[in-house]
């Protein structure tokens, strides 16, 4: 009752405002309902029983036409890229292609692209289509600097820049853009690229332990102890730098390495060579020059102890102790 | 799609797209609980409305959530639902949302099998 009553006092307004324009805008429903409030100068009678003419047809829910979609009315040769310019979710009446996704049962068709929540999941590329590609190609264009001359190959750019940094930034979906793994920092280098005498390399190889991959002679230096990259790449640089000037530095106790250090046989340092002498210069007169033991023999002796007794150093032994006591 | 959840990645994919899931990511717990979150606050505010399950896609600091809707109300009130969910999550979430939904006329339309 009240409701009807307030309903009937939000439609005054309008009434005037039609009885003034003298045009009827009201719909047949409303104007079955009017005798009551007819007449604008009467007071309107509240009637507290309820009167068959108080009772309100039920209002037609009103629906918005549903426009079809509009994949009907696109031309074959549209703008794509206008059409679906970011990434997005599939959306049935934008595309117009007869997908289908998703599984119902054994044998049937799966279900088509409409009210299809399988299509929506999925990732779809629908933004990244070739001409889409070309075109914001084309736009960053500008912000591309030429090749520099001179580092066109591989070999041409490794001799230029040897050291190799490898870092690795993340992409998350997630509000926080970083990611502690992101300071680890890889910095790698051929061993071969640095210029070193026997004693600094031996010494370098010390400092850096297992850093060092004999097999493809390519050093490495792992640093993730800082919390940012930048610090890290510094860092590993330092390391080289500082293991490089070192390994040059002969410290005093250096000196006092005894032939139990060794870590492989010199002929050069060692008996062996004493007793080659020894024999070659067997009987010389006094002033007479030294004889030495030939390059190939100590070479061959090396061989023998450090890489130890096989058929192939035997017998090369065996060759050079005879070429040597000239009995062949 | 009536498919237990064994089929997931053969039938049927899943309706949370983040890297939380992946091995080591960051943020796991937190991502699962927004996700929770964000269902219940749009099945609330689209209130038997949403016919089905609500897919939420993250890309880096972007939200998008996904859903077919039934056409029950006016597109006028449904444009402001839109700016209403959008405006309130992307609030609490610090960070843009982006509702995608698709309107079907009829509950029955989603329905592709009767086991």
């Amino acid at each position: 009752m009240s409701a009807g009553l307030t309903r009937l006092w939000e439609r005054l307004p309008l009434k005037k405002q039609a009885a003034q324009s003298s045009i009827r805008v009201f719909s047949n429903q409303e104007q079955q309902q009017q005798p009551e409030v007819e007449d604008d100068e009467e007071f309107r009678v509240l009637s507290l029983r309820t009167v068959k003419q108080q009772f309100q047809r039920r209002q037609q829910v009103r629906r918005d036409p549903i426009t079809p979609p509009r994949t009907g009315r696109m031309a074959v040769d549209q703008d794509w890229t206008a059409v679906w310019p970011g990434p997005r979710s599939f959306h049935p009446a934008s595309v117009p292609l007869p997908l289908r996704q998703g599984f119902t049962e054994r044998g049937a068709a799966a279900p088509s692209k409409f009210a299809n929540a399988e299509l929506m999941k999925i990732p779809n590329f629908l933004h990244l289509t070739p001409p889409a590609i070309r075109q914001q190609c084309e736009v960053i264009k500008r912000f591309c600097t030429p090749w520099p001359k001179g580092l066109e190959t591989e070999a041409k750019w490794q001799r230029h820049f040897p050291v190799e940094v490898t870092t690795t930034d993340f992409c998350h979906s997630l509000p926080t853009i970083r990611n502690p793994e992101a300071r680890r920092v890889t910095i790698s280098l051929k061993l071969s690229d640095l210029k070193f005498d026997s004693h600094a390399r031996d010494k370098f190889l010390r400092l850096v332990g297992d850093r060092y991959n004999k097999d493809t002679d390519i050093l490495t230096f792992v640093t993730d102890r800082c919390p940012q990259k930048k610090q890290n790449y510094d860092y590993a640089l330092y390391l080289l730098t500082a293991c490089y000037h070192e390994s040059f530095v002969t410290e005093p106790w250096e000196a006092t390495k005894s032939e139990a250090d060794m870590e492989v046989y010199l002929f050069e340092r060692n008996q062996s060579k004493l007793s080659a002498e020894g024999i070659l210069n067997w009987n010389a007169k006094e002033g007479a020059p030294k004889v030495a033991p030939s390059k190939s023999y100590a070479n061959c002796v090396e061989q023998l102890i450090n890489e130890g007794e096989n058929e192939y150093n035997l017998g090369k032994y065996k060759e050079e102790v005879k070429k040597m006591l000239n009995i062949a | 799609m009536a498919n237990p959840p064994h089929f997931i990645g053969h039938r049927k994919s899943w309706n949370s797209w983040n890297t939380s899931t992946l091995k080591d990511a960051l943020r796991p717990s937190q991502t699962a609980i927004e996700d929770v979150f964000i269902r219940k606050f749009v099945t609330g505010t689209w209130h038997a409305l949403v016919c089905s399950e609500i897919i939420i896609k993250r890309q880096h600091n972007t939200i998008r959530i996904a859903a077919l809707i039934r056409q029950a109300i006016t597109p006028r009130k449904m444009y402001f639902l839109i700016g209403y969910t959008e405006e309130l999550l992307s609030y609490w979430m610090q960070c843009p949302v982006t509702l995608e939904l698709q309107t079907v006329g009829d509950r029955k339309d989603v329905v592709f099998k009767y086991i």
